[in-house]
This record gives C-alpha cells, sequence and structure tokens, in this order.
C-alpha cells in the first residue's frame, strides 16, 4: 500500500506538470541568489565586439589632440599679440617657406644640407631652417634655385640659447655630433639635466621659442666658464623636407 | 678610339665628378660620410703628369670642391702637398697593375686630406681646443679613409689607364 502510494505520488508530480514550476523556481531563485550573475556574463560575452575598445580610446585620443592643438592655436595668437605689444621680434606661419633636401651631408667634416629653394624664393643668408623636432640649421649661402643650411651640428657652429626653466642665456656650439655643447653666460647657471633648450624669446636674430634640444649633462664646474651637453631634438640625418622661416624684418 | 676614350675622360672629370660631389648618393657613403672624391680623382692625374701640372689641377680641384662645402676649411693645401709627392712618385718604371697600390695611396692621401681639415677646424674655433680628442673628427676620418680606399681602386686605375692610353 504505502509502495502504490509513493508510485502515485511521483506520477501525479510528472503528470501535473508540477516538475516545470519546480525547476522554473529553483532556476529563478538561482538568478536570485547570484544575483544574475549569469544573465550578466552572458550579457557581457555578447557585448563584447562591440564594446568600447582601442577604437574608443583613439577617439578620445583624437579629441584631446584637437582641444590640444586648439589651445595651442590660441596660445600662439595671443603670444603673437603680446609680442606685438612688447615690440618683440616674432614670425607665423605664413612666413615658413618648405623645401626639400636635395644633397645631405650631416656626418662630414662639414655638416650642411642642400635644400631646393633658393634665392628666387625668397630664401637669404641668415635665414632659420626648422624640420620635425626644431631647430637644425641657419642658411650659410644661396643661389638662385638652392641654399645650403648650416647644421647646428656643425663643429664651431654658434647660435644663441635659452634654458626655458631657469631663464638663462648660452650659446650652442656644434661639436660635430648630434650633441652640441651649451657655454653658459655666468658661472651661477641653474640648469638641470631635462632642461628644455629653445632659442631666446628676446632674441632680434632667431625667431624666439624654437626648440632646439634637451639637456644631458651638466658640468657646473668646468673652466672658464660651465657647459652643458644638449641632446637635439631634431636629426637631420633623417629629415627629408625642410621649413625655412623668414623674417619679418624682410616682408 | 683616342677620340671615344677622351669623351669619357671628359664626361668623368667634368660630368660624373661634380655630380658625384653634389648629389653625394648614399649608397657610396660608410656610416654616412662619402668618399674623398678630389683625392680618387686626383691621384692618377697626379701619378701619369709633371709637379707642375698636378699643383695646378690640385689648386683647380681644391677651388672647385670648397665651393661645395662651408666656408671655413678648404681642401687647397692638402690637395697642392699631395699632387706634389705623387707626382714625384710617378709612373717611372711601375706597374699600372699595381691596383691595391693606388687604394693604398688613396687611403693614405685621404687620412693626410682629413687630418688637414681636422687641424684648420682647431685653428679656427677656438672651442674646439677645449678638448684636443674628437670623437666626431676620428669618426669622420676613418670613415672617408675607408670608403676611399675602397671606391679608389675601382675608379682611379680605370682613370689612369685611361690617361696613359691617352
Amino acid at each position: 500500500m504505502i509502495k502504490a502510494r509513493g508510485k502515485l505520488g511521483l506520477h501525479l508530480f510528472f503528470k501535473s506538470r508540477f516538475w516545470v514550476i519546480f525547476l522554473l523556481g529553483s532556476f529563478l531563485l538561482g538568478v536570485r541568489w547570484t544575483k544574475g550573475a549569469g544573465y550578466l556574463d552572458f550579457y557581457s560575452i555578447l557585448l563584447k565586439p562591440i564594446l568600447p575598445g582601442t577604437a574608443q580610446k583613439e577617439w578620445i585620443q583624437e579629441g584631446e589632440n584637437t582641444e590640444q592643438i586648439i589651445r595651442l592655436k590660441l596660445l600662439e595668437d595671443d603670444n603673437v599679440r603680446l609680442r606685438k605689444a612688447l615690440a618683440l621680434q616674432e614670425f607665423n606661419n605664413d612666413q615658413r617657406i618648405s623645401a626639400a633636401v636635395i644633397s645631405r651631408s650631416s656626418r662630414s667634416w662639414w655638416q650642411q644640407l642642400e635644400i631646393n629653394k633658393g634665392s628666387k624664393d625668397g630664401i637669404l643668408k641668415g635665414q632659420t631652417v626648422i624640420g620635425p623636432g626644431g631647430l637644425i640649421g641657419l642658411i650659410d649661402s644661396t643661389t638662385p634655385l638652392t641654399a645650403r643650411v648650416r647644421l647646428l651640428t656643425d663643429p664651431g657652429h654658434q647660435v644663441g640659447a635659452w634654458i626655458n626653466r631657469s631663464k638663462h642665456h648660452g650659446i650652442l656650439i656644434g661639436m660635430g655630433t648630434n650633441r652640441p655643447k651649451l657655454i653658459f653666460l655666468n658661472k651661477n647657471n641653474l640648469a638641470q639635466v631635462g632642461d628644455t633648450v629653445t632659442t631666446s624669446p628676446a632674441s632680434t636674430l632667431l625667431p624666439p621659442n624654437l626648440i632646439i634640444g634637451v639637456i644631458q649633462f651638466v658640468d657646473k664646474k668646468a673652466l672658464p666658464a660651465p657647459y652643458a651637453i644638449v641632446q637635439l631634438t631634431a636629426s637631420p640625418e633623417a629629415i627629408d623636407w625642410v621649413q625655412v622661416l623668414k623674417k619679418n624684418d624682410y616682408k | 678610339m683616342t677620340i671615344n676614350k677622351k669623351k669619357l675622360l671628359i664626361f668623368f672629370n667634368f660630368v660624373c665628378l661634380p655630380a658625384l660631389i653634389i648629389s653625394s648618393p648614399d649608397w657610396l657613403k660608410i656610416n654616412g660620410i662619402a668618399p674623398c672624391w678630389p683625392v680618387v680623382w686626383l691621384l692618377p692625374f697626379s701619378l701619369k703628369n709633371s709637379p707642375w701640372k698636378a699643383a695646378l689641377a690640385a689648386t683647380l680641384l681644391g677651388i672647385f670642391t670648397d665651393s661645395f662645402t662651408i666656408s671655413d676649411a678648404s681642401h687647397i693645401p692638402s690637395l697642392l702637398i699631395l699632387s706634389l709627392v705623387w707626382s714625384q712618385y710617378g709612373l717611372r718604371n711601375k706597374k699600372i697593375e699595381l691596383f691595391l697600390n693606388i687604394g693604398l695611396m688613396a687611403f693614405l692621401g685621404t687620412f693626410f686630406v682629413g687630418f688637414s681639415f681636422w687641424v684648420q677646424k682647431i685653428i679656427l674655433y677656438s672651442d674646439l681646443r677645449n678638448s684636443w680628442f674628437h670623437s666626431w673628427s676620428i669618426y669622420a676620418l676613418m670613415s672617408e679613409v675607408v670608403i676611399t680606399g675602397l671606391v679608389t681602386p675601382v675608379f682611379s686605375s680605370w682613370l689612369l689607364l685611361s690617361y696613359k692610353k691617352n
């Protein structure tokens, strides 16, 4: 009798579809107990291909770059306006001449470049030449169609330089390598390794605030004047295009 | 045949040489340094000709090559001395087949030319006198000497043969 009742109970359980309710209830309790972990994991797997990944990162970076470019442009405009107010030398983008390097001798006895623009294009001796990375040299001589650039690295080549952080002047002298020597004009220099070297903001010969390089080594005890070794940010041996900056005096 | 050879000589001396000096092709460089082309040209000419002719050629060649560089150190003094030495050495009782001999002469000649630049630069720029040893000069000197020594046996021996046949 007891056996028959047991069989009858199971029979009723399956027959009445109560097992469906039981399973559903158990499943829901499981979901509740795991706080929907299975659902969430499945959802994340489904979303994986369209999740914000590297592309989104690039968009954000691009947005940041655009913002920085706009800020830089605004600051440059502001700077030009202030320099005008102070009657200091200035240069602008309209006064740049792009030129290709047609011959290169950046490691020999004479460290120079020949470019494909000359006096016919308005290039004159002493004008500043920049490339990707900053200042690379000055125009040494011109022909009607070409110009010769004397690189900053040329042994003995001297230009005035400015340490942005300490606001000190110095003379940058080419030593034949990509690391020219910066001789300080006073003994109490406050230059440190890592300082940025630029053209002087008050220079009358070179355009202001052009990046030259970064200080790599400082010898404060050197005689007769302390000096620093500067790593140039531009590398002339790899540059195929340069820009010549016209001075405003020649407008 | 002789006319053709002369044309070739004229072509090499007045077209190829200036073109090589100006264009300074990268495939003919070691460590970014080109051969000393005046030495390549002057060596066979001096070996074949009298000291006066060689000295004149050296001066003219020096003026020509100096016009393609920043005007400080000059080629003229070293080329002048080399032309006199080489023309004195000459080709008397020596065989033209001394292929490596020409390379060695160019090797030593380029060393002399490079060393003269080094000295001139030190004299001209007081800042370079602070330290007498300059890594850039050793680098430029050795690279130029090696590449000229390699290039000269090809170019100069051919030029010397052409001079002899004319």
